[in-house]
């Protein structure tokens, strides 16, 4: 219960936060829907010339930029992080008796709740330029993207909190976004690539997720993509989860 | 399971605490520290950067865990029981703390919240607190536009939203300008008053002079002398006599090898062209001591007698001037 509540405070404190910070969710909008404007169009022609048959282009390129968002608002909370442990937040949360837990999970939550009010915005301007909606589908997939988005999330907090400091904290993640985004075929799919990138995209986790999330968005279950993202990403989260929860016990600051 | 004394409230033996420095070799950072602080008092932790202050006490606070020895903190032991002692802590780390984007007053009340307080309780205890540390003209503003000595009183504030059994405060008056010091000393005396007991490190020998009923002056780990500041000064003999030598460190040199023996001058030691001395009855001695160095040639640049302050205590016990000792080697 104590879990419960604890978190449910902290998670508020960190919606608030991010309501009070304009420019911030002022991006967090507008670059998915510039992905939208600006890739889509290109994707067209290469989808065709790849022979990816798709009624809608947006049928194939959403779900992946829906990916992408949980990807990316997962491994930039780390930045939030490493802000509160040098204003001294972490500590003064850290010597209450509130939940380790609770302390790690509410900035994600909070963080999710707004990926899902950015999601449903994606979904409806998408839907206005033809991209088909299934209800169901879209449904699983939000508990796909909300584990993918946990598991980053706690990597880049457990990361930040190791490192401490701002510019080796960025360095990594910078250093570990491309790749990630490539090998999971979020913009192209990798399906296009050579065998050993196919191979390769294989130890990514977003790969699961992607593959899954284009299966799920045309509304169907079939086939092993959907399951096989279940079975990578919930072990992997409460891998992660438990690994950042300890990296937080011990953090020194 | 309470333990230890009712009039105790942290009962510290032996603890230690080493990091892994260069080389790969351990950096002693306290080597132990035995700490007995009483109910309702103010306990300052008095010593230089990087003396093991901070981490004593990020020890005491449950954030660091302890190599060996043992540490009670308000009835429950700090390493088998975290999470009782942190129940019954404030803590005001150096930084503060507070969130830019939250007002003070929502700061108190997630706090008080976090403690398990129910919302009402919570409300009437931030209420008190507004009050008590004067925060009012400023609660419902975001913390972001809070001056230095403003947010300083809300890290405070935040440290006692559960009426805690020991406040901890790191480095209360650090980056303050003399007026907020005064004020914030003024509250902290009040907190006192109040009978909350208070733990404190400082490396402002005027701070702990001001606040603290008792001292442990620190220094590379160890505590070297402890008392309330009127005693560990007592303990100085006689008055401080500071000589500043014209001609520099040999001639302070050469003073201190014709001052030391004299019958009325207790301790004597040279640091560069200064000459510290501890006299009796300054008074009658210093004409003397003047008598002595004309005789020998040798110049000097100024002359000061004084009461013994804790930096003559510092001094003292360190062979350092706390003044001298400077940044070097900050605490991690």
């Amino acid at each position: 219960m104590k879990l419960v509540r604890d978190t449910a405070l902290m998670t508020w404190r960190s919606l608030l936060h991010q309501l009070r910070n304009p420019v911030w969710l002022f991006v967090g909008v507008s670059t998915p829907l510039l992905y939208l404007a600006l890739f889509a169009p290109l994707l067209k022609h290469v989808t065709v010339l790849a022979g990816l048959g798709h009624a809608n282009v947006l049928d194939g390129f959403l779900p992946g930029i829906l990916s992408l968002v949980a990807f990316s608002s997962g491994v930039s909370q780390g930045f939030t992080t490493i802000f509160e442990l040098r204003a001294g937040v972490v500590e003064r949360f850290r010597v209450t008796p509130a939940s380790r837990l609770a302390i790690l999970l509410a900035p994600i939550l909070a963080s999710m709740l707004m990926m899902f009010v950015f999601d449903a915005l994606l979904v409806a301007v998408g839907a206005a330029f033809g991209f088909s909606v299934h209800w169901l589908g879209l449904a699983v997939l939000g508990v796909l993207l909300g584990l993918l988005m946990t598991v980053m999330s706690a990597f880049s907090i457990a990361t930040a909190l190791i490192t401490k400091e701002i510019s080796s904290f960025a360095a990594i993640v910078n250093g570990i976004n491309l790749p990630i985004l490539l090998l999971a075929g979020v913009l192209l799919p990798v399906s296009i690539g050579p065998q050993w990138m196919r191979i390769i995209a294989h130890f990514n986790p977003l790969y699961y997720l992607v593959e899954g999330s284009r299966v799920l968005a045309s509304g169907s279950f079939s086939g092993p993509h959907v399951w096989q993202a279940f079975a990578v990403l919930v072990p992997l989260c409460a891998l992660v989860l438990a690994w950042a929860t300890r990296v937080f016990r011990r953090a020194v600051s | 399971m309470a333990q230890g004394n009712e009039s105790t409230v942290i009962e510290v033996r032996d603890l230690r605490k080493s990091f892994a420095g260069r080389h790969g070799r351990r950096v002693e950072a306290v080597c132990g520290v035995d700490i007995e602080v009483r109910r309702g008092e103010i306990f300052g932790f008095l010593g230089p950067n990087g003396a093991g202050k901070t981490t004593t006490l990020r020890m005491l606070t449950t954030l660091l865990p302890i190599d060996s020895g043992s540490a009670i903190v308000a009835g429950h032991d700090v390493a088998r029981h975290p999470a009782r002692v942190r129940a019954q802590i404030g803590y005001v780390s150096q930084l503060g703390g507070a969130d830019d984007l939250d007002t003070g007053r929502e700061s108190l009340l997630l706090q008080g919240r976090l403690y398990g307080g129910d919302a009402r309780t919570v409300a009437t205890r931030t209420a008190e607190l507004i009050d008590l540390l004067d925060l009012g003209d400023f609660a419902d503003r975001r913390v972001a536009t809070y001056s230095g000595g403003q947010r300083r009183r809300l890290d405070v504030a935040l440290g006692l939203v559960h009426s805690p059994d020991v406040l901890f405060l790191d480095e209360p008056s650090t980056g303050l300008d003399p007026q907020n010091r005064a004020n914030l000393w003024e509250r902290i005396g009040d907190l006192r008053a109040a009978g909350t007991t208070i733990f404190l490190t400082t490396h402002y020998l005027d701070e702990a002079d001001a606040l603290c009923d008792r001292v442990a002056i620190i220094d590379h780990g160890l505590i070297v002398a402890l008392g309330a500041p009127v005693e560990l000064k007592r303990e100085v003999a006689g008055q401080a006599v500071l000589l500043s030598l014209r001609d520099g460190a040999p001639a302070a040199q050469q003073a201190l090898a014709l001052l030391e023996p004299l019958d009325y001058v207790r301790e004597a030691s040279a640091h560069e062209a200064d000459l510290h001395l501890y006299v009796d009855n300054g008074g009658e001695s210093l004409p003397l001591l003047l008598r002595v160095l004309d005789g020998a040639g040798v110049g000097l640049r100024s002359i000061s007698l004084s009461e013994p302050t804790l930096d003559d205590v510092f001094l003292r016990y360190t062979g350092r001037s706390l003044r001298d000792t400077g940044e070097s080697g900050a605490a991690p």
